[in-house]
């Protein structure tokens, strides 16, 4: 997996609390809306029911008349109402059985022939203002014994309009109501995301080696809140342990080289002694080499554990991997060249952070392991290459290589696989790869067809006071592992 | 020349004690930081030689509080402890140079009379010469008995931090740290190869050769005379 370059929070829309903002915001719109639409149906209803029952009642009230009265009564009726001014938008007209008009208040028969529905829409025209308008009216007609008919109506414009106004009213409301909550779930998402990146950022500082950074609490003692203090209460605890663990590698340091130092101090006292023998010299000087090499041993094992406990990622700087490299390549050359191999460096510049010492170590590790066991006339080549991911460091030979199947065991401290060299501690190649894993670069031991290809990837180091762009991706826990 | 040895382990103190004044030099010993730091602030010492874990007071904490008193006295650190970072920490807090236990005592004795030297006041100079070898520091050029002697910049580097130290011994250790920059111990003896081309160019073709081999120590640039 490799580390992905972007940033996860490259938009607000792309945050887990938008995408929530969104989907209330639906539901709510959608309630609003069900809302709405239930008091605007009912309201129609009633409105259409208060018309219709003002109607009914006058038709029956009018068929009551025709009963008693007649056809004449009817007419009377209607002219007493028409000019009372009775109820407003009222619509009355007689009709005999031929549809000529004999009262009301309405000029003609509205249809042509009889229709057969019961409740009747229609438009009039009428004069408002000095315009001719059209007006919608709603009626009913009653047909008489002697086929004259009857036709009672209320013209409906004001309800209508009222119809109108209310459904614009409601589509306005869904609309803002959709619209505030999108700019809420957009301004929610931007705060919460605001807090994410504080807390990202003082991560990724904590892991780039500001150990007593903390994450930012807040003053709000929200949930937020809580997680930080939780974390920083973990992080404190880290702290006092890597405080513990180098007390702890201080002291072992320290109680293993007091008395290795006291022995090479009397061994070199012993040594200055005038009667000895040539046998005894002999035995002084392969004591004082064997103390040399536990010495070395054990500051390997040092360095490992230091590099382990990431302790060492305090003193880290960004360097150029490149110019490092060559260095090392051009400080090795002379004595691989003595013993018969080529050593030679391909470089270009490549920013990486890291510990100058370590890497130094790490590099000698390599060069040293490719010029021990390329066997003589070998041809031991260092790369560097930068680009968009990272650097990648290859440290090539054409030796024998290490078998596929050993590529795993051979990062494991102790694991010596040539029987025939054994110069080393075994300790060379588990150092790499805990200062590989410091640095969270990638470890991989490739074949070069034929011999042994290491390849480190590192990331690319930011620019120093670079301002944080973006909060950074999780790191992906470095991996070190074996590629055919 | 006084010096002023601070360790609390006596046995590793009894040697030191006894290899540096078989060396010529004339040492006091303290056995804790207390007592270490009130000689260091009332004797006057040429150089003074500090362990790092001491009773009642750090190594670190002496050389600290003698540089914010003014005294700027050399000191050299020793130090047993395992930190990568311990030397750039030593260095920081005001230490002149940096021992890792164990080491070989002419590593000590080596360190120590460069110290001395440095003491002895570095000299502001755009030429070095040591018999008829002569540095242009400006130009990096190197010429003998009055021909150009082609050198490589790490080359030229590497004498020139041989001739400023003219007639000391420089250990291995020191070359790597003052020409490479290096705080490592490789495995192979990296720094024979590089002297003996260095050797290569400078003294082949002359009756007298200026680098010298200390056998068991290091290397040392000195004319010998006729």
């Amino acid at each position: 997996m490799a580390p992905s370059d972007r940033p996860p929070f490259s938009s607000s829309f792309r945050t887990s609390t938008f995408r929530l903002a969104i989907a209330y915001c639906v539901l709510f719109t959608v309630s609003v809306s069900t809302l709405l639409g239930a008091i605007y149906l009912i309201t129609r209803s009633v409105l259409a029911n208060e018309v219709d029952n003002v109607i009914l009642i006058e038709l029956d009230a009018l068929a009551d008349e025709y009963d008693r009265e007649g056809q004449s009564g009817v007419s009377a009726e209607l002219t007493r109402l028409r000019e009372s001014w009775g109820r407003a938008g009222a619509i009355y007209l007689l009709v005999d059985p031929g549809l000529e008009k004999r009262a009301g208040n309405l000029s003609a028969w509205p249809f042509a022939g009889v229709p057969k529905e019961r409740w009747l829409e229609f438009d009039i025209e009428a004069l408002r203002d000095g315009a001719m308008v059209h007006d919608p009216v709603r009626a009913r007609v009653v047909e008489f014994p002697d086929g004259y008919r009857l036709l009672v109506g209320t013209e409906v414009s004001e309800r209508r309009r009222f119809q109108e106004q209310f459904r614009a009213a409601t589509l306005w409301a869904i609309g803002l109501t959709a619209l505030l909550g999108a700019l809420m779930g957009l301004w929610l998402s931007r705060r919460l995301m605001a807090r994410v990146r504080a807390i990202s950022s003082a991560c990724q500082q904590i892991v780039a080696g500001d150990f007593a950074r903390r994450l930012p609490v807040g003053g709000s003692r929200d949930e937020f809140a809580a997680l930080a203090v939780a974390v920083n209460h973990v992080l404190t605890r880290l702290d006092e342990q890597t405080l513990t663990v180098r007390a702890t590698f201080d002291s072992a340091a320290h109680d293993l080289r007091g008395p290795l130092f006291r022995l090479r101090g009397r061994l070199e006292e012993l040594q200055g002694a005038a009667a000895l023998d040539a046998e005894a010299r002999g035995s002084i000087d392969r004591a004082l080499k064997d103390i040399d090499s536990v010495q070395r041993t054990l500051a390997i094992l040092l360095q490992i554990a230091q590099a382990e406990s990431g302790v060492a990622l305090a003193e880290s700087a960004r360097l150029d991997l490149g110019e490092l490299v060559q260095e090392i390549t051009e400080l090795y050359a002379p004595a691989a060249r003595a013993r018969g191999l080529s050593l030679a460096c391909d470089v270009e510049v490549a920013w990486v952070n890291g510990h100058r010492q370590l890497l130094t170590q790490l590099l000698a590790n390599l060069i040293e392991n490719a010029v021990n066991y390329a066997g003589s006339g070998a041809r031991i080549t260092v790369t560097v290459r930068a680009d968009a991911a990272g650097a990648r460091l290859e440290v090539a030979d054409n030796g024998p290589g290490i078998p596929v199947e050993d590529r795993e065991r051979a990062l494991r401290p102790f694991v010596r696989l040539s029987r025939a060299a054994s110069a080393g501690s075994g300790l060379g190649l588990s150092l790499v790869a805990a200062i590989a894993r410091l640095h969270q670069a990638r470890l991989t031991l490739e074949d070069n067809a034929p011999g042994l290809c290491v390849v480190v990837r590192f990331q690319t180091a930011r620019p120093e006071n670079a301002p944080e762009e973006h909060a950074m991706p999780v790191l992906p826990a470095p991996r070190v592992g074996a590629e055919a | 020349m006084r010096l002023l040895l601070i360790e609390d382990d006596p046995e590793a103190a009894r040697f030191v004690l006894k290899g540096l004044r078989e060396g010529g030099y004339s040492v006091e010993h303290a056995a804790d930081g207390r007592d270490g730091l009130f000689r260091a602030t009332e004797g006057n010492y040429d150089a003074i030689i500090t362990d790092r874990m001491l009773p009642h007071m750090d190594g670190l904490a002496i050389v600290q509080l003698l540089r914010q008193q003014g005294c700027d006295t050399p000191v050299l650190v020793l130090s047993a402890l395992g930190n990568v970072d311990d030397r750039v920490r030593g260095l920081r807090a005001g230490g002149d140079d940096y021992l890792t236990k164990p080491f070989a005592f002419v590593e000590l004795l080596a360190r120590v009379e460069a110290l001395l030297r440095r003491k002895a006041g570095p000299q502001a100079t755009t030429t070095l010469k040591v018999g008829n070898l002569e540095l242009d520091l400006l130009g990096r050029r190197a010429r003998r008995d009055g021909r150009e002697i082609d050198l490589t910049s790490k080359e030229f580097t590497l004498l020139e931090f041989l001739v400023r130290r003219a007639g000391q011994v420089v250990t291995r250790t020191m070359l790597l740290e003052g020409v490479w920059d290096l705080q490592f111990d490789p495995q192979t003896n990296l720094i024979d190869v590089h002297i003996s081309r260095l050797r290569h160019a400078v003294d082949r073709g002359f009756d007298r050769v200026l680098i010298h081999t200390v056998r068991g120590a290091g290397y040392v640039v000195r004319d010998d005379g006729p």
